[in-house]
C-alpha cells in the first residue's frame, strides 16, 4: 500500500477513535453504577464498549501510521494529523451536538488549507 | 454578590451563576490530574518525545528490512527497542489525554494539541536533518493559525 494512503487512513481512524472515546466517557458519566477509588475509575472506563472501540481503532491507526511513517519524513506526515481537527469538529457537531460556531468553521478551513499545502510539499 | 442588588429597591437581581471552575480539586495525584490542563500538558510532552523515539526506531528498522508479510513487518518495527519504548511513552501520553478529555470538550482540546506539530517539526530538522520547504513551513503556519483561531474564546462558548 502507498505510505501516503496509510497515513490518511490512520488519520481518519484516529478521529473516529476520539469520537468513540468521548462517547464512551459520556456514557460512563451518565451511568448509575459508579465505582470509587483509582481501581474503580479504571473499571468504570474499562466497562464501556465504546472505550474498547477507541482502543481497537487506536491500535489499527497506530499500525498504519508506523508502516506509513517509515517511508515518509516526520515533518511531512506528522502535520497531516491536524486534518483530524476537521473531522473531529464535524463529528462532534453531528454526534454530540457540540456548538460549532462560524469562528470555528473558519479556523477549520484555515487548517484544511495548511494540510493541503503540506500534503503537496 | 451585594453589588448586583439594586440599592433602594426591593427587587433582588438574580445572582450571576458561579463561574465554572470545575469540581473542587481533590487531594494527591488524582487532584493534580483532575485539572485538565495538567493532564493535557503531560500528554503533549509524552506524545512529542514518544514520536521522536518512534521515528528513530523506524529509521533503524528500515536499515535492516524484512521480507515477511504485513504482520511480520509490523512486528519487526514494533520490536525495535526505540519504537517499543516510544510507543510506551506515547501510550502514557494517551492515558493523560483520556484524563483531559474526561474534563473538557474534545473540540476544544483537540486543536490545542497542534502545539505538538511545531515541536515535532523543529525536532525533525534538529535530529533527522529534514528540510522544511517554504510550502511545508507555510502549511504548518496555517495549521497553527487555525489552532489559534479555533481557541480564541468567544462569549458564551468559553469553557
Amino acid at each position: 500500500m502507498n505510505p501516503k494512503v496509510m497515513i490518511w487512513a490512520s488519520v481518519v481512524l484516529s478521529a473516529v477513535a476520539q469520537i468513540c472515546l468521548k462517547h464512551g466517557l459520556n456514557r460512563m458519566r451518565a451511568s448509575s453504577s459508579q465505582r470509587s477509588g483509582v481501581a474503580g475509575m479504571v473499571m468504570n472506563v474499562a466497562s464501556q464498549p465504546f472505550v474498547w472501540m477507541w482502543g481497537i481503532s487506536f491500535v489499527a491507526a497506530t499500525g498504519l501510521w508506523l508502516l506509513g511513517l517509515q517511508k515518509l519524513e516526520l515533518s511531512y506526515a506528522y502535520p497531516l494529523v491536524s486534518f483530524g481537527y476537521v473531522l473531529v469538529n464535524i463529528l462532534s457537531a453531528i454526534f454530540f451536538h457540540e456548538r460549532v460556531d462560524r469562528n470555528r468553521w473558519i479556523s477549520v478551513a484555515v487548517i484544511c488549507a495548511g494540510v493541503m499545502m503540506i500534503a503537496g510539499s | 454578590m451585594s453589588s448586583y442588588q439594586q440599592s433602594g429597591s426591593s427587587v433582588m437581581v438574580e445572582p450571576l451563576p458561579p463561574v465554572a471552575t470545575g469540581p473542587a480539586p481533590a487531594k494527591g495525584l488524582r487532584g493534580v490530574l483532575t485539572r485538565w490542563w495538567v493532564a493535557f500538558s503531560a500528554s503533549a510532552v509524552f506524545v512529542v518525545s514518544g514520536h521522536l523515539l518512534i521515528k528513530f526506531g523506524l529509521n533503524a528498522a528500515a536499515a535492516h528490512p524484512v521480507t515477511a508479510g504485513a504482520i511480520g513487518k509490523i512486528l519487526h518495527i514494533v520490536l525495535q527497542p526505540e519504537v517499543f519504548v516510544g510507543l510506551l511513552i506515547y501510550g502514557l501520553g494517551s492515558a493523560c489525554w483520556i484524563v483531559a478529555v474526561a474534563q473538557q470538550e474534545i473540540s476544544f482540546l483537540y486543536p490545542l494539541s497542534s502545539l505538538n506539530y511545531v515541536l515535532v517539526a523543529g525536532a525533525s530538522v534538529l535530529f533527522f536533518h529534514e528540510a522544511i520547504s517554504s510550502k511545508r513551513g507555510w502549511g504548518l503556519a496555517l495549521i497553527v493559525l487555525g489552532m489559534i483561531l479555533m481557541n480564541r474564546k468567544t462569549k458564551g462558548t468559553a469553557q
